[in-house]
């Protein structure tokens, strides 16, 4: 996932949240079922307290007497945490009575600390009991038979408070476990939720490098109603784009045979007539002409910068080239020999692709002797070139060129020999048309002798 | 040799028809596509020159449909679309060759040239037949190197039996191949003409092979 991603953003804030809010919620339930327990546990102290109370001021006894009823056994067992204990408040002479498992020791008195009585007249409080251990009192005062003006006792009663704590440790520990689980599910789920949530824009992602690669024309699929806009939009940018190339290329064309036409009949006018007027006008129509072939070559490259996703297999568009060639050179029995394999495609346009092939081969044509060859090779991905390149080499038989005359055509696609027409501007158009795909054409000595051209292109 | 000229600019057709008529062919032409048609259609010419951007119907549908009625004249195109896709468009609708406007007219007269030789199975420019030589590119025929002199009318009878050397032709043929047209098609002149060329011509290589026509032979006729 990276830092600036969707899924990074929807991922953390999820996650935060998450976190946040699972430490809070437990501290509450904590802190409800402490006091639950607490409450519950007074409960039993309160109800203890008022059933030894009852059980031993009863009406008309002189003093106190021990509870008849046990209550709870461990009252019995020394220091088991649970006593109680009568303390005479008024009448300093009486006995003090206390549960056989407090032997000698006592209790200390909430109201003796100053504290305040509840609503049912009990104080309570949290001190060390004999053996240290800590002690959850309750405190009631009151007389023989609840009357008035008669002495008071303190009747305590004391249940172990880490009884209390062990069991409220226990549940935190299970509360923090089962939370732990939920926080790292919800966030589990979280994720899930953000893939599963992004995967239109994985599906964008992979159709968009679909048209790229020209596997796809447009964006397919069924997409969500958010993004559904985006995908039409897109597609009509797609398809907007492709019919400006068109139109382009058609106004192009059709300018093309606006002027060609013209300047045929002025060219033609001017060579017969043998004046200098008509020498001046035939060499300023070629110039024309010339310009005119450039600027329109140029013009259609331009209308192409960034069409994205053509592709073209390379092999369909060599078999009606090599077929128009031969055609066209029959008279000189030039045989143009292919090896291209049946997977190679162009990333670019066809015409480009006929244009590069087409101008190449008929230069070799003109100047070969008996045989042209093409050789179509596909490098593949490695690391040092991250995409595939299609690799083609057109050789003849010809008399080829010095390495002065190759430098000097590479470098300005200079016509070097009048009689054989075009030559020069074709091999321009090829080197410009390769550069406008980031590839590049170059001249070389063949291993016939004749004149070999390496052209690098981008593949699919 | 008869050659049929479609082109709808008025100028460049005008020019294409002095230049080839110039040259000794006899030249037809036509401005739009449907007369061009018919022309190719109905007419037998050794080679025709043929517009793709044409009014009423475009060069490459009349092409096709040439062919598909196993017309088999060659067929050059002249067109101001020079895209390999329209250079292999018009080959694949059953061109012979491919002219890029603007052109010289010199190259489009040695493509014509180079399509008449081809069309009557030559291989070089110059044809050879026994003493006589024609050199189809600068229109001159010599015997034993002497150089004869001819008129037009002469230069293309003579022209197109050697083309077609050691074959009959017919009187029609001759007619049909000759003449533009709308000339007056009366094949006495063609006698007349014949006769003229056997009186130039040192040797007697003509021969006439009766109730059939005339036949070109490097062996000169007996008596």
């Amino acid at each position: 996932m990276r830092f600036n991603s969707l899924a990074f953003r929807l991922f953390t804030t999820a996650a935060a949240w998450t976190l946040l809010v699972l430490p809070i919620a437990g501290f509450i339930i904590y802190g409800l079922y402490r006091d639950d327990v607490q409450a519950s546990f007074d409960g039993q102290l309160q109800k203890l307290v008022n059933a030894i109370t009852v059980d031993s001021m009863g009406v008309g006894q002189g003093a106190p007497s021990a509870p008849t009823n046990l209550y709870e056994p461990l009252f019995e067992v020394t220091h088991s945490g649970w006593y109680w204990q009568i303390t005479p408040l008024d009448d300093k002479s009486a006995a003090r009575l206390v549960s056989p498992s407090l032997a000698t020791a006592s209790l200390p008195s909430p109201a003796a600390s100053g504290i305040a009585a509840d609503a049912t007249g009990a104080r309570w409080m949290t001190a060390k009991g004999p053996k240290g251990e800590p002690l959850r009192l309750v405190e009631v005062i009151d007389t023989l038979g609840h009357e008035a003006h008669t002495p008071r006792y303190s009747i305590i009663v004391a249940g172990p408070q880490d009884w209390l704590d062990h069991l409220v440790a226990n549940f935190r520990y299970r509360l923090t476990t089962a939370l732990a689980l939920a926080g790292i599910g919800l966030v589990a789920v979280t994720l899930f939720q953000v893939r599963f949530g992004l995967l239109p824009l994985r599906q964008i992602e992979g159709g968009l490098a679909a048209i790229r690669s020209g596997a796809a024309t447009t964006l397919k699929g069924e997409l969500p109603a958010e993004i559904e806009p985006l995908q039409s939009e897109l597609n009509a940018l797609i398809r907007s784009n492709q019919d400006i190339v068109d139109r382009a290329r058609t106004q192009v064309g059709n300018l093309a045979h606006a002027l060609k036409t013209p300047l045929a009949v002025i060219t033609n006018e001017a060579r017969g007539e043998k004046t200098g007027l008509g020498a001046k006008v035939a060499e300023q129509a070629q110039i024309m002409s010339e310009s005119v072939k450039h600027y329109l070559d140029r013009a259609r490259m331009a209308a192409r910068v960034n069409v994205i996703g053509r592709v073209t297999p390379v092999a369909p568009v060599l078999g009606p080239l090599v077929r128009t060639l031969e055609r066209i050179h029959q008279e000189k029995k030039v045989k143009i020999e292919v090896t291209c394999p049946p997977d190679a495609r162009f990333q670019g346009e066809r015409q480009d692709l006929e244009e590069m092939l087409g101008n190449l081969l008929d230069n070799a044509c003109k100047w070969a002797r008996r045989t042209v060859k093409l050789a179509v090779e596909v490098t593949p991905q490695t690391g040092r070139a991250p995409r595939r390149r299609l690799a083609i080499t057109v050789a003849d038989d010809g008399p080829g060129l010095t390495d002065e005359q190759r430098a000097r055509i590479g470098r300005r696609g200079l016509r070097l020999d009048e009689t054989k027409p075009g030559s020069g501007l074709g091999l321009s158009i090829v080197m410009d048309l390769a550069q406008s795909y980031r590839g590049s054409c170059e001249l070389a000595r063949g291993p016939e002798g004749g004149l070999a051209v390496h052209l690098d292109l981008p593949a699919v | 040799m008869r050659v049929l000229v479609v082109e709808d600019d008025k100028d460049l057709n005008r020019q294409l028809v002095s230049a080839l008529a110039d040259s000794g062919y006899a030249v037809d032409s036509a401005a739009d596509g449907e007369q061009g048609y018919f022309l190719g259609d109905t007419e037998p010419y050794d080679v025709i020159i043929l517009d793709i951007g044409l009014p009423k119907m475009d060069g490459i549908s009349i092409l096709e449909q040439w062919r598909r009625a196993d017309r088999k004249m060659p067929v050059i195109i002249l067109t101001a679309r020079d895209r390999w896709s329209d250079k292999v468009a018009g080959m694949d609708a059953g061109a012979d060759d491919y002219l890029a406007k603007p052109f010289h007219m010199e190259e489009l007269l040695a493509r014509v040239r180079a399509q008449v030789r081809r069309a009557s199975g030559h291989a070089k420019a110059e044809i050879e037949c026994g003493p006589l030589r024609l050199d189809t590119k600068s229109a001159r025929v010599t015997c034993n190197g002497q150089q004869i002199k001819l008129t037009s009318h002469e230069y293309r009878l003579l022209a197109y039996l050697m083309h077609h050397n050691g074959r009959v032709v017919s009187r029609t043929e001759l007619v049909e191949h000759l003449y533009e047209q709308d000339f007056d098609r009366d094949s006495n002149t063609i006698e007349v003409f014949i006769g003229r060329l056997r009186k130039k011509i040192p040797v007697d290589l003509i021969q006439t092979v009766r109730g059939l026509g005339y036949r070109l032979s490097e062996v000169p006729e007996q008596g």
